[in-house]
């Protein structure tokens, strides 16, 4: 037999695989809404939307808007913290 | 002994079957990467097995030595590759180069990976006749690991991550040799900052390249008109960089007129524009610049100096003003955004231009010196 090595990380070190889910909120009535836009034309608007329509029919209140500076990078420490800090939920997307 | 994650195969052949139903393949068969053929690549390095030699951000994703050893052998790296493979994989994983995009996106680019240095021909690394083609092994595998780490360790899938609209098959791999004997300027990487005598590489998110052919002239202006015209064309027009790898005939032009990296940078970006209307026209104007300052900033750069760039109000992004004629907008932020190389084959009078990934300004170069 021949051992063939995997190349993937496999859900071993290094992989996002350990990272826990955030609990679930049980309603969404007077809850602060993130919304992480990745900062391309229209992500905005179109989280906007969804808040409005959240707002609409779920009664969540306000609302603490972020748009990455780049699509391609890493949300900032800081607009993480303000987001944990500020947010009950956090809807993300990508716009274009 | 404790059991390295894999599996078991009866013979090679299965062993290629297995990677296939695994989906740990770019589409072509990779070699099995057994523990003797890694351990061989891995002891080729300077790295340990658990060096962390690409960190992506976004995912937090990470790829030890180990990793980038088995998908090297996979690959059809020969050992004496591997220095240069990592160094290809610190590159991307700068973070000013910002991986996940050209990873990513619709726009599908490959990860251009050029070689300059005494380590090029150590390891017969092709920088003359079809150098972006096939036949030389060092080339066609070292650009390979990148993609098969994309896919294997960061999960660009076709269709789950990576979501190109249509790629090209420099994806599969793109490494090629700066032909240094064949240039008439100081080689890239030297250029580019590192000692002379170095070996290094320079990374870069490419789309699919223009073959830029002129025959007729040996002229620097006239010859580079070709090049700015191509580097100008709606299809391509963007705030982001470029890289053309000259032909040695065109090069040897540029040579015999005394023109440096500096000047003809300087002249490619001063005449690779389109005016404001001619973007217009072509609907390479998005309504949702005139809310990126960036952009705007972009559009009316070349604007008369001390004058101001229109009221917002009178911005839009259909409708031609008569002014918009006169407003050059050029490829790129300036000489900088144009990266200059030489290679190909001594007959021919074609080069190439590979517009940067992304309709804004994608990704820097990124140059790293390759570890002895």
């Amino acid at each position: 037999m021949i051992r063939i090595l995997d190349p993937t990380l496999g859900g071993g070190s290094g992989s996002t695989a350990a990272m826990p889910r955030a609990p679930r909120p049980t309603a969404l009535s007077g809850v602060t809404v993130g919304l992480l836009a990745n900062g391309k034309s229209n992500g905005m608007a179109l989280l906007d939307r969804i808040w409005l329509r959240l707002r609409e029919r779920h009664g969540v209140a306000d609302v603490v808007r972020v748009a990455k500076t780049n699509a391609s990078a890493p949300v900032s420490d800081e607009d993480a913290e303000l987001l944990a800090k500020r947010c009950g939920i956090v809807v993300t997307a990508i716009g274009d | 002994m404790t059991t390295r994650p894999g599996f078991d195969a009866v013979d090679p052949w299965s062993a290629i079957e297995q990677c296939y139903e695994r989906g740990w393949t770019d589409g072509l068969p990779v070699v099995p990467p057994t523990e003797a053929l890694v351990d061989a690549m891995l002891g080729a390095g300077p790295w340990k097995a658990d060096h962390v030699l690409l960190h992506e951000p976004v995912r937090g994703r990470a790829v030890t030595a180990e990793k980038a050893a088995i998908n090297a052998v996979m690959a059809g790296c020969r050992p004496e590759y591997f220095p240069v493979v990592g160094a290809a994989l610190e590159a991307i994983g700068d973070p000013e180069f910002m991986l996940h995009g050209p990873a990513t996106s619709t726009g599908g680019s490959a990860l251009m990976v050029i070689v300059n240095g005494p380590i090029a021909a150590r390891l017969g690394l092709n920088a003359k006749t079809n150098l972006f083609g096939p036949g030389v092994r060092a080339n066609a595998t070292i650009g390979r690991v990148l993609r098969l780490v994309l896919l294997n360790c960061l999960d660009c899938r076709p269709g789950v991550l990576d979501k190109s609209t249509q790629g090209w098959a420099g994806k599969y791999s793109l490494c090629f040799a700066e032909d240094e004997t064949a240039s008439p300027w100081e080689p890239l990487h030297v250029w580019r900052g590192l000692p002379t005598g170095s070996s290094a590489v320079t990374v870069y998110a490419a789309e699919s390249g223009h073959n830029v052919l002129s025959h007729g002239t040996s002229d620097p202006e006239r010859l580079l008109t070709g090049f700015a015209d191509v580097m100008a064309s709606l299809g391509s027009l963007s705030p982001g960089r470029s890289v053309i790898v000259f032909a040695p005939e065109h090069a040897a032009h540029l040579k015999r007129a005394g023109w440096g990296r500096r000047r003809t940078a300087e002249w490619l970006y001063t005449h690779a524009w389109r005016s404001l209307a001619d973007l217009k026209r072509g609907g390479k104007v998005e309504a949702a610049f005139y809310d990126n300052p960036s952009l705007v900033d972009w559009l009316y750069r070349d604007r008369p100096h001390g004058t101001s760039i229109p009221l917002t109000a009178a911005m839009d992004a259909e409708r031609v003003e008569p002014t918009d004629e006169s407003v050059r907008v050029h490829r790129g932020l300036g000489p900088d955004d144009i990266l200059l190389a030489v290679g190909g084959g001594e007959a021919g009078g074609h080069s190439a231009f590979f517009p940067s990934w992304s309709r804004g300004r994608s990704v820097p170069f990124v140059t790293k010196e390759v570890s002895s």
